[in-house]
């Protein structure tokens, strides 16, 4: 799942863009790779991923790694790719995981205008499936370690790729590369290639790069009200659904805690100026004082900022009754929930049942949920990625971000492994099409993000 | 659609058991083979079998000596309508009567049944099948009773008509066709319908009361649906469709109809209060007297016995929305049924329950065509006839009116202008009630009581100058 900010800054960017640095070269081996990435149909179920993992570990080893350094880990019909560039060690620190992942979300050739799994260049853009979620990612990373080997780049710690095989399913690959591959995995923090971007505006001008260091936590509930039910010529006092209804008006008129951390604070702080009017105004206060109440009002009338305000939690679905002229013996409906780093799943739930009050509205947690801490905006990271997106578009606006959920992050970051999103796509919220049809990623962003990770990279291991 | 007395009077009747019966041996041997016959026809919806039913029925009346010019099947689809006249001399100068039944059945599953459900089966005092209560023995008990007075010679003074539908349990096509196509060839007064009314016995198998259903709620279901553009749900946006879906639903729940009465009501009331007794009969005798008695409304509204006879009553029986989990709804929608007191159309109701939602913006759609019927009038002669057959079995047994909550082909009998009571010659606890259900099943003991049921009534009625 890639996140991308999703907002609509008013004000351009002061910028034009500046000269790009990437050797063509790279940028051509960049298509290449990325091409015959498409090829692979590695959404869920194919058991295609394993045989992506071994391209990507062909090209890798004809570029100078040993096989030594080259993991494919397999999960079932999926797997994982780890791939170590050692460093000399001077830098006295542990490594730095580089993460993205092989997999797709399913794609329907018949529901495409092109062939989902063959990439065509149209227009200025790439089509394919995966083509920016996450298979761009994973040509980034590769690429760039295939460059940095070439150029005879040597680190000064430890750079590890970690490649996940189904990101957009079950995790089981992420949860084995943040817990159970260690040996292999262990870093000190994770960079990864399928968060954060840059955001260009409708009008072309680049407004932001934003920087992914926090999701919040997916939880999802039932609540379900039970009944004895009967004819219904033959009501009674007691409905189910009557009964959910009022559990659902509760749910809807409660707000949850505001809430803060150095990245959404950082992030209304950065947006507020760009974003500029009332909006802006009440970003700005409230990062100053999240306890202005106008403030959070304004903001969370907002669908884009509520979000960022505390935990959110709305019903999304329903379900009850069996039969027009029965009375309900079951009525449910589903409360989907954004729950802010810190707060978890088990207070989550008991302040929607106290918003409730009433104990025939029985609660229920679909699946599991990964809790996962906010990640510490380092200097080091945040000056890192503001130089390399700087040397680009000097003076842009940095912007830190706490996701709705769900990348691999979170499972890294409960691990102990701080992260953040640094993929280095540019392009505008009207072109995102990640999960949807016709995914697609414009051309011209290709040298640039080649630029941009090779520069973090290299800072960061200088 | 089988109904009876649904209610469990706390006093026990005074009476002791019947009389003797006039149903000969024969003749109940007779309705029993009619009856195990039409049980062997499966007419379940869409199966084609009710015209073969239809075909065995005009042949057995072709033997007792009924004309192929008495006797008129009318196909519809796959299934059919039948017409069959029992000719009167005329001298009452009156329209004939009409005796009501209908032929389909609803489904059954023989892996879900103990026994074959289109065999019918002689068990520890009851005949199993689908259908031997609901409404095949309406038709056998019609059908026989038809022979026997053929075979006494009895000539009414008015015509007999048999009148049985085909989809009474699904469609009802070919009630609407003998209803609105066919009325002025049927050419009868009223309707007296046996797949309704009857008598309730209580657990140690003395009889209760006996009701005549004369009116029918209006049945109608209406979808309330709220839309949205929906979204991402970790993008909430202040508007969403299931809140506002329940905040209408929360409007409707407190809302009540207002408090309606009619003849049949009134007398319903009247008639089961003292029966009854304890606070819940005083309510009906004071609702019935005083329908403006907030208090009764109060303890009779809190019943879901008499709720339903004491107004329109509207109740959310279904939920759906969203899509997906993580997906803001786009559309949520409640399912509301209603049953409308005779005299006010679905519309108004529709408007009513609009008024009390006040959102202009939740769409709202009308299932299946609401038809609604009037109550009859509880005719002195229909009534006392009744009376005097139920007596002849059971002296002083207590007559009670009855409005039900609806399906019968009645609604449409009623609405095409033919006043029906459903008057069942069945007699039987409302623990052995399962039409519709598993093991439906008939006690062996209601078939003289039916059989005398309806030769007293066609025999009185048909006698009448």
């Amino acid at each position: 799942m890639i996140s991308r900010l999703l907002k609509a800054a008013s004000v351009a960017a002061l910028l034009s863009t500046s000269a790009f640095a990437a050797d063509t070269d790279w940028n051509e081996r960049f298509k290449e790779i990325l091409g015959k990435s498409i090829t692979f149909h590695t959404a869920e179920g194919h058991g295609q991923v394993p045989a992506y993992a071994a391209y990507l570990a062909d090209q890798l080893k004809a570029g100078g790694f040993a096989a030594e350094d080259i993991h494919i880990l397999p999960h079932g019909e999926t797997a994982a790719l780890v791939v170590r560039y050692r460093g000399d060690g001077s830098a006295a620190k542990k490594p730095i995981l580089l993460a993205a992942h092989m997999d797709v979300v399913e794609a329907k050739r018949e529901d495409w205008e092109r062939d989902p799994f063959t990439m065509v260049e149209e227009n200025g853009y790439l089509f394919g499936r995966g083509i920016v979620d996450n298979k761009f990612g994973v040509t980034l990373l590769v690429t760039t370690f295939l460059r940095l080997k070439a150029e005879g780049y040597v680190p000064n710690r430890d750079l590890v790729i970690a490649f996940s095989g189904d990101e957009e399913s079950s995790m089981v690959t992420t949860k084995a590369i943040a817990n159970d591959h260690r040996d292999l995995t262990d870093a000190e923090f994770v960079l990864n290639a399928d968060a954060g971007g840059g955001t260009i505006g409708e009008d072309g001008k680049v407004l932001s790069y934003s920087l992914q260091a926090a999701e919040k936590t997916y939880a999802t509930f039932h609540l379900t009200v039970t009944d004895p039910g009967g004819h219904s010529s033959r009501p009674t006092g007691s409905n189910a659904i009557y009964r959910l209804a009022k559990a659902l008006t509760a749910i809807e008129n409660y707000s949850f805690p505001v809430n803060t951390n150095d990245i959404t604070l950082g992030f209304f702080k950065a947006q507020g100026p760009l974003t500029g009017g009332e909006l802006g105004a009440a970003m700005t206060a409230f990062a100053k004082d999240p306890s202005d109440k106008k403030a959070v009002a304004t903001l969370r009338k907002q669908a884009s900022y509520v979000g960022v305000t505390g935990t959110t939690c709305v019903a999304t679905m329903l379900t009850g009754g069996h039969a027009e002229n029965a009375l309900p013996q079951s009525a449910t409906a589903t409360v989907n929930c954004r729950i802010f780093p810190g707060e978890g799943v088990a207070l989550t739930q008991e302040r929607l049942q106290k918003a409730v009050n009433d104990d025939r509205v029985v609660f229920t947690q679909r699946g599991e949920s990964t809790e996962s801490p906010a990640s510490p905006l380092r200097d080091d990271i945040m000056t890192a990625v503001t130089d390399a997106v700087h040397a680009n578009f000097p003076g842009l606006p940095i912007i830190p971000a706490m996701s709705p959920g769900a990348t691999d992050g979170m499972h890294y970051r409960a691990a102990g492994m701080p992260t953040y999103g640094v993929e280095a796509i540019y392009m505008k919220n009207s072109d995102g099409f990640s999960h949807g049809l016709n995914e697609r990623v414009p051309v011209a962003t290709i040298p640039v993000a080649i630029d941009q990770m090779y520069r973090v990279l290299t800072t960061l291991t200088k | 659609m089988y109904k009876s007395l649904m209610h469990t009077a706390a006093v026990a009747a005074l009476l002791i058991g019947g009389s003797a019966h006039a149903a000969s041996d024969a003749d109940i041997a007779k309705t029993r083979e009619i009856l195990g016959t039409a049980v062997s026809f499966e007419t379940s919806k869409g199966l084609g079998n009710v015209p073969k039913l239809a075909a065995y029925l005009a042949g057995e009346l072709k033997k007792g000596g009924f004309t192929d010019e008495d006797i008129a099947i009318i196909p519809m689809g796959e299934t059919a309508g039948m017409i069959v006249r029992y000719k009167g001399d005329g001298s009452s100068g009156k329209k004939g009567i009409g005796f009501a039944a209908h032929m389909d059945v609803v489904e059954a599953d023989p892996k879900d049944w103990e026994r074959e459900p289109f065999t019918m089966v002689e068990e520890d005092g009851y005949l199993f099948g689908r259908g031997v209560l609901d409404c095949k023995f309406g038709v056998s008990t019609l059908v026989a009773t038809f022979l026997k007075l053929k075979a006494e010679g009895f000539v009414p003074t008015r015509d007999l008509v048999l009148v049985f539908t085909g989809d009474e349990e699904s469609g009802m096509e070919t009630t609407k066709a003998l209803s609105y196509d066919y009325h002025d060839k049927i050419d009868i007064e009223y309707i007296l319908n046996s797949d309704a009314g009857g008598a309730a016995l209580a657990p140690d198998g003395t009889p209760v009361a006996y009701a005549i259903q004369a009116a029918e709620k209006t049945y109608a279901s209406f979808e309330m649906t709220v839309t949205n553009p929906g979204g991402h749900s970790s993008r909430p946006r202040k508007d969403n469709a299931i809140y506002d879906l329940a905040t209408a639903l929360k409007k409707i729940e407190a809302f009540e109809f207002p408090a309606e009465v009619n003849e049949i009501t009134t007398r319903y009331f009247a008639t089961l209060g003292p029966i009854v007794g304890g606070e819940t009969g005083a309510a009906m005798t004071a609702f019935a007297k005083n329908p403006k008695d907030k208090k009764a409304l109060g303890i009779l509204r809190a019943s879901p016995e008499y709720v339903g006879t004491t107004g329109t009553t509207c109740i959310a029986t279904m939920l759906k929305g969203g899509h997906a989990e993580n997906a803001l709804p786009q559309a949520a929608t409640a399912t509301i049924n209603c049953r409308i007191f005779p005299g006010t159309k679905a519309e108004e109701t529709l408007a009513t329950l609009k008024g009390v939602v006040g959102n202009d913006a939740i769409e709202w759609k009308l299932l299946g065509d609401g038809t609604a019927s009037p109550a009859s009038p509880l005719r002195d002669d229909v009534v006392d006839a009744v009376t005097a057959s139920v007596h002849a079995a059971y002296p002083g047994l207590t007559i009670l009116p009855q409005m039900e909550s609806g399906g019968t082909d009645g609604k449409h009998y009623r609405a095409s202008g033919w006043p029906t009571y459903g008057i069942s010659g069945i007699y039987m606890k409302m623990s052995d009630m399962f039409a519709h259900g598993l093991n439906e099943r008939l006690p062996v003991a209601t078939i003289p009581l039916a059989l005398d049921h309806w030769h007293h009534l066609m025999t009185n009625l048909g006698s009448q100058k």
